[in-house]
């Protein structure tokens, strides 16, 4: 790096272990340095940033957080904790790079000026809840459901009282905790484990797919993992459990690169096996921020030759729920199940629109299920606020977002608003309920499976 | 220098009127405010939100009071270090006033707020049926506010005007914090000219009145490829001289086509150039003939392929190519500098040259990109900033481009403005004489040099001298009269200037001074046909210059008016003349003579003051000569117009202040400003 002019906290990028050696942008491999010096400061990604438009602010926008990371590394902005309000505020949703000509990928660089902030010791209460999963991971099940328990017993306020849920990090669950579905006794994984269609022994004929289940449906929202294993059944054929460990994003967003590492490598390893004994099975995952980051495995691992092509494959066997089934699959609504969903519409969750590139084909299915039942929602590529953990870091500038989308929502008089993220689940019903309560959000997996039921004979 | 400590008290005061959450110190804000789309660095003390516009003239007020450099900031995108704090002080963010006041259709008229982005409001317009034509290539993000300080351009320019023949009138906060209401139609020296294109050096916009127009029911697109830049330009040639306005009329040359990896367009491997036309009206008949007519200009001129797209999505497709060429040049490398400069037309195929064998010499890479229509070019040259060798290159080869379009005629910044960035730039442009009335006008408006300071102006170096001869020389009735005011100032006598006579009433006897008859300076300098523009000294009668132009199939697009070209400049007797003058030759009151504008329809460097001197009556300066922009014989529209009754001209102080600039001594025209 003889050429530039750089401190020695780039130099501690080099190292790797705590930080993402380098990034695969659009422009190919590249150091964080050179990723974030390819911003030429256009301001485009400033008309789409959700931060930024509410509040006016550069250093609250996408271009502002890529040259406050660009500046601290050059060592021209004091200390990193200068920058910490605007790493701190950025919601992820990848609008911004959307925007961008260059595709600069500052979600992945306000990550990396995060670690490099905060230094390899997690800071956030959702890093040690992801530490807490990846070492003890029954431990971790056993807290959720003591809180669920004490919520059934009739001591809803007793959980939050306890501190529980602000422990356990899913800030969402406080404030949803009168709002959400009850939280279930048994979790999905445990309920699917149960299910013997969803199991293949050696020397049984592939399968197509095999459903993963995020920590979002099996944790709180199972009825979403049930739909989308009913979706994949009826539309795809037979397939199997994943029986999989938590993608590793909660680690990766807000805690230690390490363990996301740990979560991959734990799942690359499952995916191999299955592939092994089924084939070419396709990981379909039900909550979009999962299914983007697990496509972008191959990241986590650009310094270790052995495991960066392993990573590749299962990435490029990942698919979301919102685009495993064929749109041109789904051909038939019923009309009962079309009157009650009402007037539907659709928010591209963020991690799906900006993340994947997904749009058309949960739109297409829609539309032609729900005819002129489906109408747009405006800025429906606008983040909702939820954004994983950031209503509980954020809990302010979270409401002003998500007061927009409600307000979006209200202004096309939606009844059902179908959604490919489970944190936008939580995050718009929370909305919804305050704002708006005639209309509500499901996952996109649930209605279309509930729209393409075929009827009970 | 400012220096922070000046800043203390005045920090509770700004939180007073902004509001407690508006006002920002921390090192994240200042160093997110310490650069823009450009290249230069320099730190705020402090950043405030201004969340009202009727906020900002207190808040103006008070940081001149307190002796605080300011300036206004929106998006941040302009290209020329405009936003950069150069002297610390305070930056006004004004983009949270992002408000369409209200958009009068009947009237023709939007009134915006200056936060509103340029595409927000073109969207608001379309549901009605309008549009507004300035429409700058960074429109989905750049705002209104920010295409009056810079004076922003476009593709549609070309046939719509720019930024300052699209504003009616403004509401601006002077840089002592008060508050004028100014617009085209007022009687006297033009002031929305002066201001817009200011960079914020001379206040501040808080409500803008924008002229919009009805969408025209047709548009039709056309793409054509040609061997080289020389042979595309002549096709633009022959369009324009049959009198044919298009409503963009864009080029490319074959590594901006190459880097969009063709657009999509499958062209001819021979192509060197690419042109894209597209004519917009309301009926359908005159676009297929105009069409017509340039497909066959285009085939004279030796055009490899001429594609045609009458709906929409394959108009995108045919633009995708000029669009794309842009991004995917920020693609190949961490920094584009966008290069901005404008010579006369016919000029294009030789800038084009010089700006090759710059790039080949400085070893660079670049996208060339041409407002074809206009003479305004913008090499795309992509470097990393990081690399100090190759940025010093970038910056000699921009420097080198600046001087070979100013050596064919043509200016420093036709659409990007002075800012920090070219403020070397001027110098070459520029005499002493013009940058020091630039100077004088600045400080006439913000004695205190708080607002935006150090910018557009050199504050060096003024020593540069223009290589060509003082037009004192060209004749001997001109030096004569440079002469005479040179003896006059020496002698404290005021002068009435005196054409014909034709508008301007005077009283009689001493108050009104001595006669200084201008009529004597009535020859034709330059009918540039090619370019469609003509210089003509200022005493020319208007029904002499009818003829000289008609006798080149040529004719200015003007009511047929009586009186000299000079005496309807100042009086404004017709007011659209400020939309066709492109350049003055101006005598002031000690003789000096000053050039200001060009030959370019584009032209943003420094003060627009061609425009303030439509309707300054004579008092500002005498008016030499006027370089006008003109149309082929019978393509004018027809105008019905009645001069209107001279009206009483009442000086305001703003006017007042820049008589000073001006005519310090009050020696022309002594009784207006009296």
């Amino acid at each position: 790096m003889s050429k530039y002019d750089v401190n020695e906290m780039y130099d501690r990028h080099a190292e790797g272990e705590l930080h993402l050696p380098s990034l695969l942008t659009h422009l190919g491999e590249r150091s964080l340095y050179d990723a974030v010096s390819q911003c030429s400061r256009c301001g485009y990604c400033e008309t789409v940033c959700p931060t930024y438009m509410l509040t006016g602010r550069e250093p609250i926008s996408a271009r502002g957080r890529n040259q406050l990371t660009r500046m601290i590394m050059e060592g021209k902005a004091g200390g990193a904790g200068a920058a910490a309000e605007s790493l701190d505020t950025c919601l992820l949703c990848g609008a911004c790079s959307e925007a961008c000509f260059a595709k600069v990928p500052t979600a992945d660089i306000v990550l990396e000026g995060r670690r490099s902030a905060l230094g390899p010791a997690p800071r956030l209460i959702p890093a040690l809840l992801s530490r807490l999963m990846l070492e003890r991971p029954g431990l971790f099940g056993f807290l959720l459901k003591l809180g669920a328990l004490a919520r059934r017993a009739g001591l809803p306020r007793l959980a939050g009282k306890l501190g529980l849920f602000r422990l356990l990090g899913l800030g969402p669950l406080e404030k949803a905790e009168r709002e959400a579905p009850a939280m279930p006794l048994t979790f999905l994984s445990e309920k699917l484990a149960a299910d013997p269609e969803l199991e293949a022994g050696a020397g049984d004929e592939p399968r197509a797919w095999a459903y993963f289940a995020p920590c979002g449906p099996n944790y709180l929202f199972t009825g979403v993992g049930e739909a989308t294993v009913a979706l994949l059944k009826r539309f795809l054929g037979k397939g199997v459990f994943f029986h999989n460990s938590c993608c590793g994003l909660l680690a990766y967003n807000y805690g230690d690169i390490r363990h996301a590492r740990d979560f991959a490598r734990r799942n690359i390893e499952k995916y191999e096996a299955l592939r092994e004994r089924l084939g070419d099975v396709k990981i379909v995952g039900d909550c979009s921020s999962c299914t983007a980051f697990m496509k972008t495995y191959e990241q986590l691992f650009t310094a270790e030759p052995e495991w960066r092509p392993r990573a590749a494959a299962f990435a490029a066997a990942v698919r979301d729920a919102l685009e495993a089934v064929p749109p041109s699959a789904m051909t038939h609504a019923s009309k009962e199940a079309l009157a009650e969903a009402g007037r539907i519409t659709y928010h591209d969750s963020c991690r799906a629109c900006h993340g994947q590139g997904i749009r058309k084909e949960p739109r297409e299915a829609l539309r032609t299920l729900a005819g002129k039942r489906f109408t747009e929602l405006p800025e429906s590529d606008w983040c909702c606020g939820g954004a994983g953990a950031y209503s509980f870091t954020q809990p302010e500038m979270s409401d002003r977002i998500l007061r927009r989308k409600t307000a979006n929502i209200a202004s096309v008089r939606a009844d059902t608003v179908a959604v490919g993220g489970t944190s936008c689940l939580l995050q718009i019903n929370a909305g919804l309920k305050r704002d708006y309560p005639s209309a509500k959000a499901v996952h996109y997996a649930q209605l279309a499976e509930k729209l393409t039921r075929p009827p009970a004979k | 220098m400012f220096r922070k400590d000046r800043l203390g008290g005045t920090l509770e005061e700004l939180k007073r009127i902004a509001g407690e959450d508006n006002v920002f110190t921390g090192e994240a804000d200042i160093l997110a405010y310490s650069y823009d789309a450009g290249s230069a660095r320099a730190r705020p003390d402090a950043v405030v939100r201004v969340d009202a516009a009727e906020k900002v003239a207190p808040l103006v007020r008070l940081l001149h009071g307190a002796g605080v450099p300011f300036l206004p900031r929106l998006a941040g995108t302009n290209l020329s270090g405009g936003t950069i704090p150069l002297k610390g002080g305070v930056i006004l963010n004004l983009s949270p006033l992002n408000k369409i006041r209200s958009i009068d259709t009947a009237a023709g008229v939007a009134v915006v707020e200056p936060g509103v982005v340029n595409l927000k409001l073109q969207e608001e317009l379309a549901r009605a049926g309008f549009f507004y034509p300035p429409d700058p290539a960074s429109q989905r993000v750049c705002t209104i506010g920010g295409n009056i300080g810079e004076n922003a351009g476009g593709p549609l320019c070309l046939k719509y005007g720019v930024t300052a023949d699209n504003v009616l009138g403004l509401t601006v906060v002077t840089p002592q914090g008060e508050t004028l209401e100014i617009s085209t139609q007022d009687a006297g020296p033009d002031l929305p000219g002066l201001f817009i294109g200011s960079e914020g050096t001379l206040g501040i916009a808080i409500y803008a009145r924008l002229k919009i127009l009805p969408l025209p029911k047709h548009i039709m697109t056309a793409v054509c490829s040609f061997p080289s830049v020389d042979d595309a330009m002549k096709a633009v040639a022959a369009t324009i001289a049959a009198g044919i306005v298009p409503r963009a009329l864009e080029a490319m040359d074959r590594v901006s086509l190459d880097a969009a990896g063709g657009g999509g367009l499958k062209l001819s491997d021979r192509t060197e150039a690419v042109l894209i036309i597209e004519l917009d009206g309301n009926s359908r008949r005159d676009l297929d003939r105009e069409m017509a007519e340039i497909r066959s200009f285009a085939a004279a001129a030796g055009s490899l392929d001429f594609r045609e797209a009458a709906d929409n999505a394959a108009r995108e497709a045919l633009w995708a190519a000029r669009k794309g060429a842009y991004p995917a040049l920020a693609r190949l490398a961490p920094n584009v500098m966008v290069e901005d400069g404008a010579v006369p037309r016919p000029r294009l195929p030789q800038a084009a040259a010089e700006v090759r064998r710059i790039l080949a010499d400085y070893k660079l890479t670049a996208g060339l990109l041409f407002h074809a229509g206009d003479g305004n070019l913008h090499p795309n040259v992509i470097y990393d900033e990081r690399d100090l060798e190759e940025t010093r290159r970038v910056r000699k080869a921009g420097h080198e481009i600046l001087r070979a379009c100013i050596d064919l005629g043509g200016t420093i910044s036709g659409e990007h403005g002075v800012g920090v960035e070219k403020r070397l730039a001027m110098n070459w442009l520029y005499d002493r004489a013009e940058l020091d009335l630039f100077s004088r006008v600045k400080e006439a408006l913000d004695p205190k040099d708080l607002a935006n300071p150090d910018k557009i102006v050199p504050v060096s170096d003024r020593h540069a001298r223009r290589k060509d001869a003082a037009p004192a020389a060209r004749s001997s009735a001109l030096s004569a009269l440079v002469s005479e005011l040179k003896y006059r100032a020496a002698h404290g006598i005021k002068s009435r200037v005196k054409g014909l006579g034709t508008r301007l009433s005077s009283p009689e006897g001493e108050a009104a001074g001595r006669d200084l008859d201008v009529s004597g300076l009535r020859s034709v300098l330059e009918i540039y046909d090619d370019n469609l523009t003509a210089t003509f000294e200022a005493g020319i009668p208007l029904r002499t210059l009818r003829s000289e132009l008609k006798s080149g199939g040529l004719e200015a697009p003007m009511p047929k008016l009586d009186g000299t070209l000079g005496g309807l400049i100042a009086t404004k007797a017709w007011p659209g003349i400020r939309d066709l003058l492109l350049g003055l030759e101006l005598a002031l009151p000690d003789g000096t003579v000053c050039r200001l504008g060009g030959k370019s329809v584009k032209n943003v460097a420094g003060y627009d003051l061609t425009r303030l001197l439509c309707g300054s009556l004579g008092a500002y300066g005498v008016i030499l000569s006027a370089t006008i922009r003109l149309c082929p014989a019978g393509k004018a529209p027809r105008f019905h117009h009645t001069e209107p009754r001279a009206a009483g001209f009442v000086p305001s102080d703003v006017h007042r202040r820049l008589k000073r600039a001006f005519d310090p001594d009050n020696l022309l025209n002594p009784w207006i400003y009296g």
